[in-house]
């Protein structure tokens, strides 16, 4: 298969506002079609900067990021109607008045244009980016009265009803249970080989980042410290005190 | 006379009735947008607008819709980038904007506190002319066009900003649309209510609804028509007992929260749901 380049970064540093030392810096990567990546690194080194200096929410102060050959900053809003993104710890607070569907809903709205309402085939693909995940009989539930994980589960099916072309899902499976953790990441990993995709998981998990893809890169205090394979990552992760654990402490 | 009286009222109860739609409807957006301290800043920002307009004898509306989006203009984009925090940009603006207000009225020496100063302050109902019924009309229907045609984006953005980008959509122009809106709705409802306490019927219909109802949808509906049915019926009582109306209509509205969070299931069962 011809290696075709979907998402690359030139020499690219992050910098937050108010910030004068970069979250990621002098990053070079290039991501080809088809690539399932595995991120790892400890906390706050910069995984979830780099996902979104990726889909351009965060703007890079040097450097830049191509996604389908065009410049992020400049294309932002077309391309990211291609990327299925599933933020870190997203929670919505009980008595908000957003029901699940509605949330999956409007991960299509990109693809509606402007002045336009979703169709009977919009709700019909987020029905079933719900049923996918197993979550279609949430539909109707108040999004703030589901678990942590059911919402982790319905921000997946978000991602997924966008019919994406990329997937960026930043620790996505950290509140789902063991069953669960064994069947998202699989369905993951099938749809990414099925419809083609080109994915990039920020994990501290190992068991998902050996079982499910071959390519791993570490980030290590806002710079790319490893790229290669999960076998040669693991000694270096193991090592790492924050990366061994399943993030148990982080539950509330 | 009795003729005379009769197209007052009429007047004043279909300002009322467009005003407390209008801000009802618009104070969902606010609110659920995290635009409150905008949404505060420019209600005493048109209140201190009003106030030179009259002091100058010009249109306080004009000078009203100048200074709450010279207020926007301001704090918009220093709210939109968080770069303070809500509390601190609406602890500074008040007492500005409140300053403001009281200088200009002072500096109309010949006016001193006539009516017209009384009506920026607290409302009137005689004040409604049938040109701000014709203004209040036509924002009326502007405004359920911009709601009705934007509605998926105005949603995406009030459930979450940043995933709305990251989904495609370019919320900047859309948070600002609401902004705009806002300040001129804000302005145009102003003569009935009173500067002091307009902010007050922005937010409390939409806070009221959202005590009760889990689907936005239904929110945006509900929410307008309880903004009508406080303003009308502050209207009545502001009639009735001879008091200004603009107080009225804010303790109605307020009694109405009130009720709401004693009802609230929300509420009821909130304890179960926090751990
Ligand atoms: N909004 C922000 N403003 C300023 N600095 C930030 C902001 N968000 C993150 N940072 C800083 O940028 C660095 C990288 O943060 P980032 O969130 O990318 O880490 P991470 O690898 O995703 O960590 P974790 O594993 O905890 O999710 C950290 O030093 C963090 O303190
Ligand atoms: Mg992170």
């Amino acid at each position: 298969m011809p290696e075709k380049a979907i998402i690359t970064m030139e020499n690219v540093s992050t910098v937050y506002e108010g910030e004068s030392r970069p979250a990621i810096k002098g990053i070079n990567l290039t991501i080809n079609q088809n690539e399932l990546v595995y991120v790892v690194g400890p906390n706050a080194s910069g995984k979830t900067t780099l996902l979104e200096t990726v889909n351009g929410l965060l703007p890079p102060f040097k450097g830049k990021v191509t996604v389908f050959g065009l410049d992020i900053q400049k294309n932002g809003k077309k391309i990211r109607c291609q990327i299925g993104y599933v933020p870190q710890d997203f929670m919505v607070k009980p008595g908000e008045p957003y029901r699940a569907i509605d949330v999956v809903l409007m991960g299509r709205y990109g693809h509606i244009g402007f002045l336009k309402q979703p169709t009977e085939e919009d709700k019909q693909k987020a029905l079933d980016a719900m049923k996918l995940i197993g979550i279609e009989d949430l539909a109707d539930r108040p999004m703030g009265k589901l678990s942590g994980g059911q919402q982790q589960k319905v921000m997946l099916a978000r991602a997924l009803a966008k019919k994406p072309k990329i997937l960026l899902l930043d620790e996505p499976f950290s509140n789902l249970d063991p069953d669960s953790r064994g069947q998202i990441p699989l369905l993951i990993t099938k749809l990414h080989d099925e419809q083609d995709l080109t994915t990039m998981i920020v994990t501290h998990d190992i068991h998902h980042m050996l079982e499910h893809c071959n390519r791993v890169i570490v980030v290590t205090g806002g710079k790319v410290t490893f790229d290669g394979t999960p076998e040669q990552a693991l000694p270096l992760v193991e090592n790492h005190p924050h990366t061994t654990s399943l993030k148990e402490e982080h539950h509330h | 006379m009795i003729w005379l009286e009769f197209a007052i009222m009429q007047r004043a109860l279909i300002g009322c009735v467009l005003a407390g739609f209008l801000m009802g409807l618009i104070g969902v957006f606010v609110v659920r947008m995290r635009l409150s301290a905008i949404g505060y800043s420019m209600s005493h920002g048109a209140f201190a607008g009003a106030a030179l307009g009259v002091a100058t004898a010009t249109n306080p509306l004009a000078t009203g819709l100048l200074f709450a989006s010279g207020t926007a203009l301001v704090i918009g984009p220093i709210a939109d980038k968080a770069r303070l925090h809500a509390d601190t940009i609406t602890s500074i603006v008040f007492p500005l904007n409140m300053a403001l207000a009281f200088v200009f009225l002072t500096l109309a020496p010949e006016v001193g506190l006539s009516s017209q100063v009384a009506n920026v302050l607290w409302g009137s109902i005689i004040s409604m002319t049938n040109s701000d019924l014709l203004y209040l009309t036509t924002l009326f229907a502007v405004t359920l066009a911009v709601v009705y045609f934007v509605w998926k984006e105005l949603f995406a953005i009030m459930f979450n900003r940043k995933l709305a980008e990251a989904d495609g959509i370019n919320t900047k122009p859309f948070v600002y649309l609401i902004i705009f809106l806002a300040g001129v709705v804000i302005t145009f409802s102003l003569k009935l209510v009173g500067g002091l306490l307009i902010y007050a019927l922005l937010f409390n219909p939409a806070s009221t609804v959202l005590q009760f109802s889990e689907n936005m949808r239904k929110v945006v509906i509900a929410s307008p028509l309880v903004g009508m049915a406080t303003t009308v019926t502050g209207l009545f009582v502001s009639l009735f007992f001879d008091l200004p109306v603009g107080s009225c209509i804010v303790i109605v509205s307020t009694i109405v929260f009130g009720v709401a969070l004693l009802l609230s299931p929300k509420r009821r069962r909130k304890e179960e749901n926090e751990k």
